[in-house]
């Protein structure tokens, strides 16, 4: 192959790309086509795995690298390809428009709904009205109303200093300068301290048929939370779990909460929570996800299969994460007792017992989030 | 720019020089620290933990004949860990003895008071370096944007000092665990690898070259078991790095094949959860060595 062919290759090779949803840049292409000159071209594991590693930065898109290296070089037959729908780089602006057109729908209907009000008596119903027994048209107010409380977030303190007159540690490297004036005499003190930044948050909210309601409500919540900032990573299970993460940055909850039914929920066929913590656990767990991170589990602790694994996935879990928190919307109900029998194995491993059933008490774990200690440690 | 180092002219050529300081390459790997060289560019080794991804920074440094120099990232690792810091009490004790006559900043602030640290030091440098930047996922990511700036003009700007220019790029090996994804900016900054568990036949290979004089039929069987607990729910599935350990502890036993007892009295080498033990024992266990038996001797 000459170079020009090698660079037209290239090129269409990367629109191909493209085409399946791997961004590749015009760096990249550039990147491969030096590669390919420095290579074996008649190897084609060299073309391969150069072609592979200059165009693709990540695992999960190995896959569809791979059919879409067969379909091209090698003109093989190969399974449809998958057109990804959003690009990434939309992420953020998707999220804030959400946002945005919340607070100004809000304002145009109801003037005086903006969240620094929530005092107001309509709204005080509101608040304590249980989410499954809302009209649509109170859960819309309700909705716009979660993005102040998701601004609470758990915290904690990077090992990162920066200059703060009531820090708690001598800034050195401004003393030594400092001290130049007056011959070596610290006269000054220049002090420092920690930051202070968000905790990794991981939700995972059960969304089997008796939770509907509530867990309707939750993804507006955790919507709002994605929207707060990095360090979140939201899961739905049902039979199965799926990670709902990049659903919540680019869509509208309403799509993801949709999507994440079809791949995590049989209908009728109840909800396996031990299940779902194991592959959390195994897929997520071992990445070291939950490593110090708050968790939240939300669920009616209604467990299909044995509630002995409940327990030993809740102990796993627990080990690993800095604080885990529960919330059961049935809780809300003060006749409640945890007797189902997930919940009964679970809630030793549970550092808060929280309900989830309306705006108050989600303002309620909003407080718990912001103030969590790790239980081990009080 | 590597003039007077080692320098390859094929893949072969890498591959069989990785052979020699003892590490088996897959094509993949030996292509992308290849390529690495030929495009001086960084290279992102992502994988499960022990499929050999520090060992390929070590290998690749003994094949160039060049230093190795580690970053060991974690949790708040900031710059004075991990570029310079000054220091300190060295400082306020060299304005304490020049009492009378005055320091100037320069003086106070000259190399002899530079502590120097990693990346300064892969930087700053005029032997052949391979900078190994291990577990980059465990910094935060304020750390990460920084190593971005650091890879992308390989200079460093120290205020007292000015900037410092690297005279020869390091070849820069970042390896993560996969805790969590990157930024994307890294990531194209950097050409990417995914290392998998070996093929068997491989894994026979690298724990016959690991754990000289070890028995082919032992370690055979014994790469062949570990295969088994990878297909198992594991809370961590062995690596490569726990199969050399495995057999290098069969192999002081002296022993010739593999059995219940031995596995039993041993599985804390491969094994390091108690769940995982738990899980292994008793049916799976024989059923596991029965089926690594049944491979080896195919």
């Amino acid at each position: 192959m000459q170079g020009a062919a090698i660079v037209r290759h290239v090129v269409t090779f990367g629109r191909v790309l493209r085409e399946v949803g791997i961004e590749v840049g015009p760096g990249r292409v550039e990147d491969a086509v030096r590669g390919l000159g420095a290579v074996d071209l008649t190897r084609q594991d060299e073309v391969y795995f150069t072609l592979r590693q200059t165009l693709v930065s990540r695992h999960d898109e190995l896959e569809l690298f791979d059919r879409a290296f067969v379909a091209w070089f090698l003109r093989g037959p190969v399974a449809p390809l998958v057109r990804q729908k959003q690009m990434r780089r939309f992420t953020d602006r998707v999220a804030r428009d959400t946002l945005e057109t919340g607070t100004d729908d809000a304002d145009d209907a109801n003037p005086s709904s903006t969240p620094h009000e929530l005092g107001a008596s309509g709204h005080e119903l509101l608040r304590e009205k249980d989410f499954a027994e809302m009209t649509p048209e109170e859960f819309e107010r309700v909705r716009r109303l979660m993005a102040a409380i998701a601004r609470t977030r758990p915290r904690r303190q990077s090992r990162r200093r920066t200059p703060d007159t009531r820090g708690d540690r001598l800034d050195l490297r401004r003393l030594c300068r400092k001290s130049l004036r007056s011959g070596g005499e610290p006269i000054e003190q220049p002090w420092k301290s920690r930051k202070v930044v968000p905790r990794k948050l991981v939700v995972l909210c059960d969304i089997s048929g008796s939770m509907d309601a509530y867990a309707r409500a939750l993804l507006f919540y955790l919507h709002a939370i994605v929207g707060s900032g990095g360090g979140v990573e939201a899961f739905a299970f049902g039979t199965r779990l799926t990670r709902l993460t990049p659903d919540l940055a680019t869509r509208d909850p309403e799509a993801a909460l949709a999507r994440a039914n079809e791949i995590a929920v049989d209908w009728g066929s109840g909800t396996r929570i031990g299940g779902s913590l194991a592959e959390f656990n195994t897929t997520y767990g071992r990445r070291a996800l939950s490593r110090g991170a708050v968790v939240v589990i939300v669920s009616d602790g209604w467990e299909r299969d044995d509630p002995d694994l409940v327990s030993r996935e809740m102990a796993k879990l627990a080990r690993a994460a800095y604080a885990v928190v529960w919330v059961n919307p049935l809780k809300g109900n003060p006749e409640y007792q945890p007797l189902a029998g997930g919940m009964r194995a679970a809630l030793p491993f549970v550092d808060r017992f929280l309900p989830g059933h309306n705006l108050r008490s989600l303002e309620e774990l909003g407080a718990v989030l912001a103030g969590i200690e790790r239980r081990h440690a009080a | 720019m590597y003039a007077e180092s080692v320098s390859f002219r094929t893949i072969d050529e890498l591959e069989s020089a990785l052979r020699e300081a003892d590490y088996l390459p897959d094509r993949g790997l030996a292509t992308a620290l290849f390529l690495a060289l030929a495009l001086e560019k960084p290279v992102l080794l992502e994988g499960e933990a022990g499929v050999g991804k520090t060992e390929a920074a070590k290998a690749l440094a003994t094949s160039l004949e060049a230093r190795l120099i580690r970053l060991q990232c974690y949790e708040g690792l900031d710059v004075s860990h991990a570029v310079y810091e000054w220091n300190y009490p060295r400082q306020l004790l060299h304005i304490r003895a020049a009492q009378e006559g005055t320091v100037s900043e320069e003086e106070l602030f000259g190399s002899e008071f530079l502590i120097r640290r990693p990346l300064l030091e892969a930087i700053d440098s005029d032997e052949p370096v391979v900078l190994l930047i291990d577990e980059i996922d465990r910094a935060d990511e304020e750390f990460e944007a920084f190593l971005l700036e650091v890879l992308s003009d390989f200079q460093i700007t120290i205020p007292e000092l000015g900037t410092i220019r690297a005279r020869r790029k390091p070849a820069v090996i970042l390896t993560s665990n996969r805790t969590r994804e990157l930024h994307d900016a890294l990531k194209r900054r950097a050409l990417f690898h995914w290392i998998g568990h070996p093929s068997i036949e491989r894994e026979v290979e690298i724990v016959m070259l690991r754990v000289p004089g070890i028995p082919e039929a032992l370690a055979k069987e014994a790469a062949a078991f570990v295969r088994g607990l990878r297909s198992l729910d594991l809370v961590k599935p062995p690596g490569v790095a726990e199969t050399i350990d495995w057999a290098q502890a069969l192999a002081a036993l002296g022993r010739e094949e593999i059995d219940a007892e031995v596995v039993e009295q041993t599985l804390g080498s491969v094994l390091k959860y108690r769940e995982d033990i738990e899980t292994v024992r008793d049916e799976t266990l024989v059923g596991l060595i029965e089926e690594a038996r049944a491979t080896a001797n195919r």
